[in-house]
């Protein structure tokens, strides 16, 4: 019984932790302070290109033709290799990544 | 020869070298201003769209789990070879592609691909990297519908290309490192030649990463004459797939043919002739393995 309990936490610890990236949307995004369009820096520093830059979703301001609302997703989260370069590059801070 | 060679090529040839596959009557009938007009108005929305409840944000963690992550395979995989009736542009079902070599590429520009043929901006390497490069070639019912998205369209170049100078771009392309690619658009219509690079291209993070088949192995696979190779090591940062190793022991190269997909890029480096593209078929360890 003791034995069963001790491979479980085993298993548990030894079971990878997600790397949770988050952007601050009030800083870069839609209806952010930056477009980020204008910046991109977190895109080119990333080696594996865990970042995606794409049209919001949203419904509001729809314009299919020429979107104008832009956002950074952290796409490929289970590429990241935590380096780190993207929080410390932006020029907003608006990068964390917590594991 | 893969399998949509056998259901969408014709006498014994390649898929992408059907005429048939070009024609604007194919695109009519299948009604593609509509489908194409839609996915392209919408495509850097294609990776964090939810289909089917499910985004392919965090694709990697989502495959692992246990039984959802069959699942979401099945189903993306199913998505993008899609050939049924109901298929929506803006899930860019039935939209896959196998690598070319650069001769197979000036033959579709030159031949088959149906004008107007245009160039215009990436939108792999827009998305991922935000440069803007145009290096994406499209043709058929794609370019009337790309040409009213102003975000793709270069504004210190022609658009519109003759066949000649879509060639020359592509041997440009090439000449650069970029792999060429040829895409079903949807499956049978083929309506572009991309030139991609890994990993800014969608489609092989999707397949290096992932073990998503969306992109395929060439039709070739590299011959490298040992005689002729001297060990300069010129070619082995051109394969952007880390398929070319320097020995030093033995001072020449070796070819991991896991991972060669056939581009032929690296021939450009090699100036003793050591590189040679041969059809799959004559490797016998790797034929049919796409």
């Amino acid at each position: 019984m003791g034995s069963k309990v001790k491979t479980k936490k085993l298993k548990k610890q030894l079971k990878e932790k997600r790397t949770k990236i988050r952007i601050d949307y009030s800083i870069c995004g839609e209806d952010g302070k930056i477009d980020p369009r204008d910046c991109c820096k977190c895109l080119k520093v990333c080696d594996p290109a865990v970042f995606t830059m794409h049209s919001a979703l949203d419904l509001k301001f729809k314009d299919p033709y020429d979107p104008q609302r832009w956002m950074i997703t952290p796409q490929w989260g289970s590429l990241c290799t935590r380096c780190l370069k993207c929080v410390e590059v932006c020029p907003e801070n608006a990068i964390s990544i917590k594991w | 020869m893969c399998k949509w060679c056998f259901s969408h090529g014709t006498n014994g040839e390649k898929w992408y070298m059907n005429a048939k596959n070009y024609s604007n009557q194919l695109a009519d009938e299948m009604n593609l201003k509509d489908y194409l007009s839609e996915q392209w108005q919408h495509y850097e929305q294609i990776y964090i769209r939810k289909i089917m409840g499910v985004s392919s944000k965090d694709l990697g963690y989502k495959l692992k789990m246990p039984i959802i992550g069959r699942v979401v395979r099945n189903m993306a995989e199913n998505m993008i070879h899609s050939e049924k009736k109901n298929r929506k542009g803006v899930r860019a079902d039935g939209h896959f592609g196998q690598v070319i070599p650069l001769e197979d590429g000036k033959i579709i520009l030159s031949e088959l691909a149906a004008e107007p043929i245009i160039c215009n901006y990436c939108m792999c390497r827009w998305q991922r990297r935000g440069e803007k490069e145009a290096v994406c070639i499209n043709f058929g019912a794609l370019s009337e519908v790309i040409e009213k998205l102003p975000r793709f369209i270069p504004k210190d170049r022609a658009v519109r290309l003759d066949r000649e100078a879509a060639v020359k771009q592509l041997e440009e392309n090439n000449k650069k490192g970029y792999i060429a690619s040829v895409w079903f658009q949807p499956v049978p219509y083929i309506s572009a030649i991309c030139s991609c690079e890994n990993p800014e291209c969608g489609a092989f993070t999707l397949r290096n990463s992932f073990d998503i088949n969306i992109m395929y192995k060439a039709e070739y696979i590299i011959s490298l004459n040992q005689d002729n190779c001297q060990g300069c090591k010129s070619c082995v940062s051109w394969c952007q797939l880390g398929a070319l190793k320097y020995i030093p022991s033995m001072k020449r190269v070796i070819v991991d043919y896991d991972k060669c997909v056939g581009c032929g890029v690296c021939r450009h480096a090699c100036e003793n002739d050591a590189l040679k593209l041969i059809p799959r078929e004559e490797f016998p360890g790797y034929n049919g393995k796409y």
